[in-house]
């Protein structure tokens, strides 16, 4: 049996009474998923329960909970329910066709753009969403990329019609933290050791200079918000206003780091610099220092888990490696899968490290509530819990499992259909020419 | 159009070359200055050492020669009347050294910047593609060029000469490492062709690969077009005239077997090539280069192919630039290829062990040569993108490294002159042969050593700076030029 | 320190890192669960490798004396993986210059001493097809080897009796490297457009039947005219002219459907019927006249949208091929990929819901047919190469673990015993322990060779920008 007609043998079942539903329209409402084995990553597994969901929220989780008698009931027997999975890093939304320009919004002009505010750019109907969201990624980061501050990062529900319906809570504002280059010419560098050490030293100054401007920016316009009476009105400085929330921790600074010794340069820079709310993004070699990125007790988001050692010297499985062994230390951790179009590669990302060392549970957390607590959204993200949004998928396993598919799917209390370009283009062309009578001939060039 | 900065360093660069120009001189103005008349044609090196060839030494013994020709070798021999006589006593007489390849005398090309573009980068002129095998380093060499002296200085007294330029930049030649203009220093004898794997600059051919395919259709080309041409010479009547061109023909002699085809090949898949190239084709060829062949050590002794290994070494790690050989040695044998680096805690031993495993790595590059030796592969040495400073150096690793000073010697002169053909002329100290010759104070490998007197033709040549310990002079000396 | 002390000590080391001397051996797996491929799945059974040949397949095999006895129970053992798509183990990738260099071969630069050969190794992979990348409508000759790590001459890691192959490619990426150089500036040449494509291809078809046939002119007339001349040498047409006599496989680089249907077209004109189409991410949307041409199709898992002609594309295309009775497999086209081909041809069950099976010959016994290897690997099964790959769980499942590899017997993977650093050569001038960065999935980059030739290529290029590198050289 295909996947299509496992699909819609799976709707018509689940929802017979729901015959309004087959316009493919995500709605909203109450509805009861009975006797499910429920993955609530909070509070254990339910082996055999009911999840209800009331507009945005779930409102009863449990062996043993009553269906208002509204409710749309899924019969969850012999499928699992899992939160929504959320990919720590992505460009998702700001991207549409990789190599054609005009489609991407990633990278504005400059060096210095942390008021470039993602949420901004994403595109709610990239046909990667839906792409994405059928997998049960249901939240991501979608990041800006380049220059010294890219921009500032969002983290969006995979559906909605407007950044108001679709963020998530969470930004957090991007440094790319500069690399050290070493002392051999790498393959792909036009300049020799000397102009690469000159540029790295003026990057780390550029850096330090934005953060000392903002920080005095910030006492002038403290001082001005609190009594401006008899003060010249602060300079329009829209980056310096972008790092406020930075300094005061309300918003988090993700730190774009990746080398060993980069990541040591960098916990002694977010320590000295005393910001409040850190985390570092990408982490290739964090297993090297994984005991002081434990003792800084800065939190990482790691991936993608599936890419090639960092070192020719390397062991081959490094990557795969790298996120358990930093659990293993004790660093708080989440994965991402740093993909736009592919996001729904995350689970097997978190297979992979689950397999490579992680463990499946610790995996699991660190694409739901882990990220979730790391972007301080946990009260109402990362696991079924009752009062939390209900970000949830119904599937047939397992979610890492390859051959796992997703069979129903909530986000923010909407019923989002199994539906996407890749399914469509799969129902026209499985049986292209069901409906032909004629065979089908290949044309010689001159007739 | 010149930029500011552009005159600048061209400033710097004439006033280098005006210091390096003038060093020469200077240092041998006191003997060789011609406005002093020449007295004698002969000499004679009387009661020194004579190392006549690899473990032929005469302890005690005289040199003479007359117009550049050894005229008698031996314990006893009688020195003409109107001989200069040196005095050997205390110093040691070697055949001088052979270069198997290198640009040394050939100017770099003037103009280095973006190359011309063509109408159709699938099909350039053969200038273009970097394929001038009709050239030669006959018509290029400038008897001026700093670096013969340089290269002179540490014992060489004849280099193979090949034109620069990319995939078949000419034909190279023999050549003496000193003479008033470049007549006196071009040898009779052998014009091998040289080729190189180095791609055209955005046109056809600019990859390895290419090169290989655009070397078989040349020559298979080349090959039909000689049949066509005999054909055509004993009875034109009825065919077409057949085509020419200078490349192809270029290619007749190595077709006919007459003309060796002489590669340089600086890492070990290019010495695959080159072989692979050789064995299709089965023209003659010269393997020079090698660098990195440690691997090729059988295939190349099955071949039988004459081969030239470069002098060059890699660098030093940084970190094994300021520790001595012992703690090196110690580093090296550490190497544990057991060690895991499962966490963070393993990170430090990690690189300990890496860096002997790169020891190890430059270890089997700089016993290279002994391997060549032990394998019985009788091959010369090419000093192709080696600092002169640097040869004795490199040379002094090797033997330590388990290369036999007869091998070392014998790559630097009888092999190398039987390469190319020209052991009836030079490679060691015998009657009849010509005056190349080395002086020194020492064993020519020990480190303590001067070379004190180099002879070319006959006529003599006192470096300047005799040491031949100092390894990184001539670096500090072209670093400098380069400012 | 003694100079023979110390010429023992560097053969000793030798010896230690180099381990493969890559001559056949003798191994008996024991007690496995065999994934066969092509005759279903076998529990407890033995293997016995012989001579690098696979022996015997049953139960309570005994192993001759001196062979490896490798203790497989609870474990899964399937085929070595083909990737029918690599860029390793090339020092050299695209010869961009001409939109036609059918006479370049990648045989001429295989490189053994490439890691990517060691760590595709490391995910079960035993032989790959390295290819010329796409810039030339027909580009260079490929290579199949075997996964022989260890070995330091090209020659030791052909895949010898392999067909020769060929790579064709259409749609951007020739016309953007040929026809819209500097937007379409001087340097512009033929093709800009699909016609162009097109018409590149007739073109070099058709001089090369005319110089087959005047070749074959030439040797009839020779037999009897002393005096008969031969045409023109010409490396390139050669090539073509094998090609039309059928002794070269074309794999072409395409994307969408029409530029498919087109290469059918011409091929059918000149007689040529052996193509796999690379990439072929529309091949879904034309499978029936694929089916019917007899075309195969070497595919991605799941890769879409990074560039405009494979935004029209699903995950389903796999499925969809092989549900229309296409011979298709899952490629890498990548060093990141070319580790994890299980996972990918896995990927097969959640977009398409394809058997076991179906999945799994789609990284062995198809792969194998595409190459024209079918005889020799790519299922288990007696007289075949001992090439084996053992699982720790079934390789289709995300928490499967390769733990062993073999080539003709020769072990080439270990996880429990292989040093971390499995380099075969290292720069002995190198920093030690520098960060080099990673090739990712997202990446597109299939190594560090061939983005730095591609890189080297352009930078020769005077008036060129820079591209895009990752898609040139798929």
């Amino acid at each position: 049996m295909n996947l299509f007609m496992t699909l819609v043998l799976a709707l018509t079942t689940f929802l017979p009474q729901q015959a309004q539903q087959q316009d493919d329209k995500a709605r909203q409402g109450t509805y009861a998923i009975t006797n499910a084995r429920i993955e609530t990553v909070a509070n254990g597994t339910i082996e055999n329960g009911t999840v209800v969901i009331e507009g945005d929220r779930i409102i009863a989780v449990g062996e043993n909970v009553a269906i208002p008698e509204s409710a749309r009931v899924i019969d969850g027997s012999g499928l699992h329910i899992y939160p929504g999975m959320i990919d720590s890093g992505t460009s998702l939304g700001l991207t549409e066709v990789g190599s054609v320009a005009e489609t991407n919004d990633t990278r504005e002009i400059g060096d210095i753009n942390p008021h470039m505010d993602a949420l901004t750019a994403v595109n709610p109907n990239a046909i990667a969403i839906p792409v994405t969201r059928v997998s049960g990624v249901t939240t991501v980061i979608a990041e800006p990329s380049g220059g010294l501050l890219p921009g500032t990062a969002a983290m969006i529900n995979l559906f909605g019609y407007t950044a108001e319906q679709m963020t998530a809570g969470a930004k957090s504002v991007i440094v790319q933290f500069p690399a050290e280059p070493s002392g051999d010419r790498p393959w792909w560098a036009q300049e020799g050791p000397d102009r690469r050490q000159e540029r790295y030293r003026n990057n780390m100054a550029k850096l330090n200079e934005v953060f000392d401007r903002a920080v005095l920016y910030n006492q002038i316009v403290s001082a001005y918000e609190a009594d401006p009476t008899g003060k010249e009105r602060p300079v329009y400085a829209p980056e310096m206003d972008a790092l406020r929330p930075v300094l005061s921790g309300e918003v988090s600074l993700m730190v774009k780091v990746n080398a060993a010794d980069d990541i040591v340069k960098a916990i002694a820079w977010v320590q000295e610099r005393e910001f409040p709310n850190v985390v570092f993004s990408g982490v290739n070699e964090g297993w090297r220092v994984a005991d002081r990125l434990a003792e800084a007790g800065i939190p990482v988001l790691v991936g993608p888990i599936l890419a090639t050692p960092t070192r020719s010297s390397d062991r081959y499985d490094r990557a795969y490696a790298n996120a358990g062994l930093l659990s293993e230390a004790g660093v708080s951790v989440a994965l991402r899968s740093g993909e736009s179009e592919n996001v729904r590669q995350l689970p097997f990302n978190a297979g992979f490290a689950a397999t490579y060392g992680m463990g499946k549970e610790a995996a699991l957390r660190a694409v739901t509530l882990g990220p979730a607590e790391i972007f301080g959204i946990d009260a109402d993200y990362g696991s079924i819990e009752v009062g939390k949004k209900a970000n949830l998928f119904v599937s047939d396993g397992d979610p890492f499992e390859t051959s796992t598919n997703i069979l129903a799917l909530f986000i923010d209390g909407f019923n989002v259909p199994i539906d996407s370009r890749h399914l469509d283009l799969y129902q026209e062309f499985l049986n292209r020419d069901e409906g032909r009578l004629q065979p089908v001939e290949i044309l010689p060039a001159d007739n | 159009m010149y930029s500011f900065r552009g005159i600048l360093r061209g400033a710097a660069f004439c006033a280098a070359l005006v210091w390096l120009g003038g060093m020469p001189h200077e240092a041998y103005a006191q003997k060789n200055s011609p406005d002093i008349p020449v007295v004698s044609n002969v000499v004679a090196i009387e009661n020194a050492r004579i190392v006549q060839g690899p473990a032929r030494v005469l302890q005690s013994g005289t040199v003479v020669f007359r117009d550049g020709v050894i005229t008698a070798v031996g314990r006893r021999v009688d020195v003409p009347y109107d001989a200069h006589v040196i005095d050997g006593d205390s110093l040691t007489v070697y055949a001088g050294f052979i270069d198997a390849l290198s640009h040394t005398g050939i100017p770099e090309p003037r103009n280095q910047g973006q190359p011309e573009s063509v109408p159709d980068r699938s099909n350039p002129p053969f200038d273009r593609a970097g394929i001038t095998p009709e050239a030669s380093a006959r018509t290029a060499l400038d008897p001026d060029h700093g670096d013969l002296e340089k290269l002179r200085n540490v014992g060489f007294t004849t280099i193979m000469v090949a034109p620069r330029g990319r995939m078949l930049p000419g034909q190279a030649t023999m050549a003496l490492s000193a003479g008033t203009n470049s007549s006196e220093m071009i040898l009779q004898g052998m014009q091998p062709m040289f080729f190189q794997f180095t791609g055209a600059q955005g046109v056809y051919p600019g990859t390895p690969m290419a090169i290989m395919s655009k070397f078989r259709q040349l020559y298979r080309e080349a090959d039909r077009r000689m049949r066509l041409e005999a054909m055509y010479a004993e009875d034109p009547s009825g065919l077409a005239r057949p085509p020419y061109d200078a490349v192809h023909e270029a290619f007749f002699p190595v077709v006919a077997g007459d003309r060796h085809v002489l590669v340089w090949t600086d890492e070990v898949l290019e010495i695959h090539r080159a072989m692979t190239l050789q064995e299709e084709l089965g023209f003659s060829m010269i393997l020079t280069g090698l660098e990195g062949g440690i691997d090729t050590v059988d295939k190349v002794a099955g071949s039988g192919l004459p081969v030239a290994l470069t002098l060059d070494l890699p660098d030093q790690p940084r970190f094994a630039a300021k520790l001595k050989a012992d703690s090196l040695q110690h580093i090296l044998d550490s190497y544990d290829d057991e060690t895991r680096t499962a966490t963070f805690r393993d990170v430090e031993a990690e690189k300990e062990n890496l860096e002997a495993r790169q020891l190890w790595s430059r270890s089997r590059y700089v016993g290279m040569a002994a391997l060549y030796e032990n394998a019985g592969i009788p091959f010369a040495f090419t000093t192709m993108g080696v600092s002169a400073g640097d040869v004795h150096g490199n040379l002094r690793e090797m033997i330590e490294a388990g290369l036999s000073r007869e091998a070392a010697l014998a790559a630097l002169t009888v092999n190398a002159a039987a390469l190319f053909g020209a052991s009836d002329r030079m490679g060691s100290i015998d009657t009849g042969k010509m005056a190349n010759l080395i002086v020194t104070d020492g064993d020519v490998f020990d480190e303590d050593t001067s070379i004190k007197m180099v002879f070319v033709a006959g006529q003599m040549h006192e470096p300047s700076n005799t040491s031949l310990g100092n390894r990184s002079r001539d670096r500090a000396e072209a670093s400098t030029s380069n400012q | 320190m003694n100079n023979t002390i110390r010429l023992f000590l560097i053969a000793l080391l030798t010896v230690g890192f180099l381990t493969s001397d890559a001559h056949a051996q003798d191994v008996l797996v024991r007690n496995a669960t065999v994934l066969t491929v092509t005759n279903g799945t076998l529990q407890n059974t033995d293997i016995l490798i012989r001579d690098g040949i696979i022996a015997q397949i049953g139960s309570g095999l005994r192993a001759p004396r001196g062979a490896e006895d490798v203790d497989a129970t609870g474990k899964f053992v399937m085929p070595g993986i083909i990737d029918a798509h690599a860029h390793i183990a090339l020092s050299s990738v695209n010869e961009g210059t001409s939109p036609v260099t059918a006479e370049v071969s990648m045989e001429d630069v295989t490189n053994p001493y490439s890691l990517g050969i060691y760590r595709a190794s490391a995910g079960g992979v035993t032989v790959s097809h390295i290819m010329h990348g796409s810039a030339n409508v027909i580009g260079g000759q490929n290579e199949t080897i075997k996964h022989r790590w260890g070995a330091t001459d090209p020659d030791d890691i052909r895949f010898d009796g392999a067909p020769r192959t060929i790579k064709f490619a259409l749609g951007e990426n020739p016309t953007r490297v040929h026809g819209r150089r500097a937007s379409g500036g001087s340097g512009a040449i033929v093709p800009a457009t699909r016609m162009g494509v097109e018409q590149v291809l007739r073109s070099a078809f058709e001089n090369g039947k005319r110089y087959m046939e005047a070749w074959d002119a030439y040797n009839a007339e020779a037999s009897t005219n002393p005096r008969a001349v031969p045409p023109v040498w010409n490396e390139r047409l050669e090539v073509m002219a094998d090609i039309l006599r059928g002794e070269i496989l074309i794999h072409c680089h395409s994307y969408r459907a029409d530029e498919i249907v087109m290469l059918t077209r011409v091929l059918g004109d000149y007689g040529v019927d052996r193509i796999t189409f690379q990439h072929a991410n529309e091949a879904f949307k034309v499978a029936p006249e694929l089916a019917e041409f007899g075309a195969h199709a070497s595919v991605f898992s799941d890769w879409w949208s990074y560039k405009f002609e494979v935004y029209y594309s699903t995950s389903y295309n796999a499925a969809i091929l092989m549900r229309n009775g296409v011979v298709t497999s899952i490629n890498s086209d990548s060093a990141e990929l070319n580790r994890h081909l299980y996972h990918e041809a896995a990927k097969s069950q959640r977009y398409g819901g394809l058997t076991d099976d179906e999945a799994l010959s789609m990284i062995t016994i198809n792969p194998a047919i595409q190459l024209g290897i079918q005889d020799r690997v790519g299922s288990i099964e007696i007289g075949k190469d001992g090439d084996i790959a053992i699982f720790e769980g079934h390789p289709l499942s995300i928490y499967t673990i390769p733990v062993l590899t073999y080539v003709d017997g020769v072990k080439v993977f270990d996880r429990e015993n292989d040093a971390d650093d499995m380099r075969v050569d290292v720069d002995p001038s190198a920093e030690v322990g520098q960060y080099e960065g990673q090739v990712t999935g997202r990446d597109h980059m299939h190594s560090h060779e061939e983005v730095a030739d591609l890189m080297s290529f352009f930078q020769s290029v005077a008036d060129v920008d820079l591209p895009h590198a990752h898609t040139v050289n798929d």
